[in-house]
């Protein structure tokens, strides 16, 4: 039935787990922002991920933007775009008990995806720009992903860069840790909520632009992105920033290695039953998180 | 006699920090003891480890003679060890009525005289069917302590009784607590008003950075140099 | 005001038993899908109106009385009555065994446990494809049986409030909703909070089994998107929400309006019907947290049987 496994199937599979757990984890990281900083659980964060490649979609059939270039515009848009939504609504349900912001959240998500479909239609799209793959000795990788995890790795470099390093970064950190303290510092904690969401909203549609290359395109394509970024976070400790890279890579590695052994139906099952079982292990994640 | 209450080298750690190191009690039945300590020198949390509340890292604690460390809070509840709480925990959308009654399983005819009883005692009869949350302060303390006696405990552990409370309700909760070491219960009190401690108290221990600095009569106490620097400074 | 209430209880509920020899086919088979919705709703009530447990992922209850009853008719020809409730006992076992470890989780935890749970179940009934048919679906004998359901279904309504009533009402009912209010208190005063969360979610699964298997019957034909989609378990949800969760009445009043809405909406916007679902949703968790009931029950200092 299964054929033997080569060392050289195993590595191949690591590493495409490595590949694809890199975008995990950038897309995971902004929802974690948005748990950490404002303890929302953002259902909503899959659509973000869906206009941005939406955004991709368009410029390439349109202008025939380059979709690593495309980057330039849709993390902006939806960065704007994730900041009016906490002005405008999340920001109510800021402190509410989770009931209220998975509602919420859940409502404005259906809300998007459904204005997608009347605008974009459900008709599958996608973007040809990158084919073939890069073959190094018994490897072969899709060129798109490898481009995909490099361009995720700076991103989230860059995050992080300006998470520990400028002053937005460290009060938007001091405002995940305690808010009361924070604003007892002069920090303006709703600029940092608003800043926060934005950012989140900004990764996830980096995310999206990046798998614009590799995926069908369609309205719904986000709600499975944002699952695994809650499983992601889960894993890597919630508040817990620097968790969010290893739960992503980890959920990559999981996945890819479980493809390897089990049906790809299964695999879904598989990602869930980790999620399952580190929640009852470990709530609060496999790194040093922070009880809710 | 042998001690009701026993804890043997108590550890509680949070993260990195120690907030209870190596305490040790022992309490004999049928008195009142006081617990205090400066602020964050461990006294609540010793509490929550005693009640199970959080589970202590190392040591143990022997209640009548049996292990409970490791227990759920409710099995040591059920064992005849209540407690209130610092910042007062009554069930805010249950009338003070229903707050008594959830806490018993016996006869429903049984259970409501003694509810009844014992808002009486308090005088608050009247206010029986009120939500619990629309009470006053006052009213609300009240309410939780006489919560903690619907299941009648052989201890109970207070959590800071005299905190906002005006004199005259103060002195109620005082004879009441009297009243209870009268019946044979044994009281162990955390308080920051020393006049009560002083008034009420026949045995305190001193808790300073988590660590038993003293015990003993709270007269001695007073006057232990030790204990006056833990609250005034080094 | 309590006897103008039962007895106009009473004038509706003879009105809907009468139903049937009176409407249309298509009337009894939508005023069937109300009766699931106030089971479904109800039920949810139950565990998270109560307790404050938010359940997430409810419709997985509701898929499995609806494979279990499916797989009953459809390959072990059991009569339909006692397949759905045999679904509600499979969906109460499933309940057991996701309850056991995922009570012990906090709040958001539990939710995206829960969340999952929906997408895990869509896979299995996936793979175990000779039982279940697979994405293929289940097909069950055709059978004209709208009137029949139509009882079973307002029958399981019936029940589900009634049990409502009687949990709130009791000692039992009061201890879940100190869960609600304060769970460290609950357990300190002696309530063994983890075994009530369990009987509870055991309680809310039955209903959703036994309808789902219903409702299998009803269309004949089950597949897994259409068993266990999110959208559903959302729908009870802000239906218990919008009519008051945690109150009796609530989730009925709330799967009534919605309901009407949706029928409403739905014929004449059909595009715009998730956006407007959307938007109610936000609306409802904005503007009513309490929902109907809720509020009024504070503002008027009502009892709590309402």
């Amino acid at each position: 039935m299964t054929p033997a496994i080569t060392p050289a199937m195993v590595g191949q599979v690591v590493i495409s787990g490595l590949l694809a757990g890199s975008l995990y984890a950038m897309v995971a990281l902004g929802l974690g922002l948005i748990f950490g900083v404002m303890r929302v659980l953002n259902v909503a964060h899959g659509p973000m991920l869906m206009l941005g490649a939406y955004t991709t979609f368009w410029l390439f059939h349109w202008l025939g933007l380059s979709p690593y270039l495309s980057l330039l515009v849709s993390m902006p848009v939806l960065f704007v775009v994730g900041a009016v939504l906490q002005r405008l609504l999340v920001r109510r349900v800021v402190d509410a008990p989770e009931l209220s912001s998975l509602l919420l959240t859940f409502g404005v998500s259906i809300a998007i995806v459904n204005l997608a479909q009347l605008m974009f239609t459900s008709d599958l799209r996608s973007v040809e720009y990158l084919t073939g793959s890069f073959i190094l000795g018994p490897f072969a990788f899709s060129k798109s992903r490898v481009i995909a995890c490099v361009v995720a790795i700076l991103i989230t470099a860059g995050a992080f860069w300006f998470l520990q390093k400028t002053r937005l970064g460290k009060a938007l950190r001091a405002v995940s840790q305690s808010r009361e303290v924070a604003q007892v510092c002069g920090i303006n904690v709703q600029r940092i909520h608003m800043l926060a969401f934005g950012v989140a909203s900004a990764l996830a549609a980096a995310g999206g632009s990046l798998v614009a290359v590799m995926v069908a395109i369609q309205p719904e394509m986000g709600q499975v992105y944002t699952f695994k970024s809650f499983l992601v976070i889960v894993l890597g400790g919630a508040g817990n920033y620097p968790g969010a890279l290893l739960g992503g890579l980890l959920l990559g590695l999981v996945e890819q290695l479980s493809s390897l052994f089990l049906t790809t139906q299964v695999n879904e099952a598989v990602a869930y039953i980790l999620l399952v079982l580190v929640l009852l292990v470990r709530p609060t994640g496999l790194l040093k998180g922070r009880a809710s | 006699m042998p001690p009701i209450l026993e804890v043997r080298g108590v550890v509680k750690r949070f993260g990195g920090v120690a907030a209870v190191n190596g305490v040790s009690l022992a309490l004999e039945p049928g008195r009142i003891y006081g617990l205090i300590g400066p602020n964050g020198s461990g006294k609540t949390t010793l509490f929550n480890s005693i009640t199970g509340v959080d589970q202590c890292d190392e040591g143990e604690i022997w209640f009548k003679g049996r292990r409970v460390e490791g227990l759920k809070p409710h099995q040591i509840f059920h064992l005849g060890l209540g407690r209130t709480f610092q910042v007062i925990r009554v069930f805010p959308e249950l009338s003070a009525l229903e707050n008594l009654l959830v806490v018993t399983t016996t006869d429903y005819p049984a259970a409501l005289r003694r509810a009844r009883e014992l808002l009486a005692l308090v005088k608050l009869e009247r206010l029986a069917g009120e939500f619990a949350g629309n009470l006053s302060y006052g009213q609300q303390k009240l309410v939780e302590f006489i919560r903690v006696l619907m299941t009648d405990p052989e201890m109970i552990l207070l959590d800071e009784p005299a905190a906002g409370v005006n004199r005259t309700l103060l002195n109620e909760l005082l004879d009441a607590v009297r009243g209870l070491r009268d019946q044979g219960k044994t009281v162990l009190l955390i308080e920051h008003d020393m006049k009560v401690v002083m008034g009420l108290c026949e045995t305190v221990f001193v808790l300073d950075h988590g660590e038993k600095l003293a015990e003993g009569a709270p007269g001695v106490i007073q006057a232990d140099e030790r204990v006056i620097e833990a609250y005034f400074g080094r | 005001m309590k006897r103008a209430f039962l007895v106009g209880l009473a004038l509706a509920l003879v009105a809907l038993a009468l139903y049937p020899t009176q409407g249309t086919g298509y009337g009894v088979r939508t005023m069937l899908q109300l009766f699931m919705w106030i089971a479904l709703a109800q039920s949810w009530n139950l565990i998270s109106g109560l307790t404050g447990y938010v359940s997430f992922g409810h419709v997985a209850f509701f898929g499995m009385g609806a494979y279990s009853a499916g797989i009953l008719i459809g390959k072990l020809g059991w009569a339909w009555p006692v397949a759905c409730l045999a679904g509600g006992v499979m969906a109460m076992v499933l309940a057991l065994v996701i309850g056991w470890p995922c009570l012990r989780l906090k709040g958001p935890y539990f939710a995206i446990a829960m969340l999952g749970l929906n997408e895990v179940l869509r896979v299995i009934v996936s793979y175990y494809e000779g039982l279940t048919g697979g994405g293929n679906g289940l097909s069950l004998p055709t059978l004209h049986a709208s009137v029949p359901i139509y009882y079973a279904m307002g029958l399981v309504a019936i029940a589900v409030t009634g049990l409502t009533y009687l949990i709130i009402t009791s000692r039992f009912g009061l201890r879940l909703m100190t869960i609600r209010e304060d769970e460290v208190a609950a357990e300190a005063m002696g309530i063994d909070t983890f075994r009530h969360k369990l009987y509870a979610f055991l309680l809310s699964a039955v209903g959703p089994g036994i309808v789902g298997g219903l409702a299998a019957r009803d269309q004949g034909y089950i597949e897994p998107l259409s068993v266990f989609p999110l959208i559903t378990t959302i729908t009870m949800i802000v239906m218990a929400l919008f009519g008051g969760k945690g109150t009796i009445w609530g989730p009925v009043l709330g799967a009534v309006v919605l309901f009407t809405f949706q029928e409403l909406v739905w014929a004449r916007f059909i595009y715009l019907h998730q956006l407007l679902f959307g938007a109610i949703i936000v609306a409802v968790v904005l503007m009513m947290p309490r929902g109907i009931l809720g509020v009024l029950q504070q503002k008027y200092n009502l009892p709590r049987t309402i």
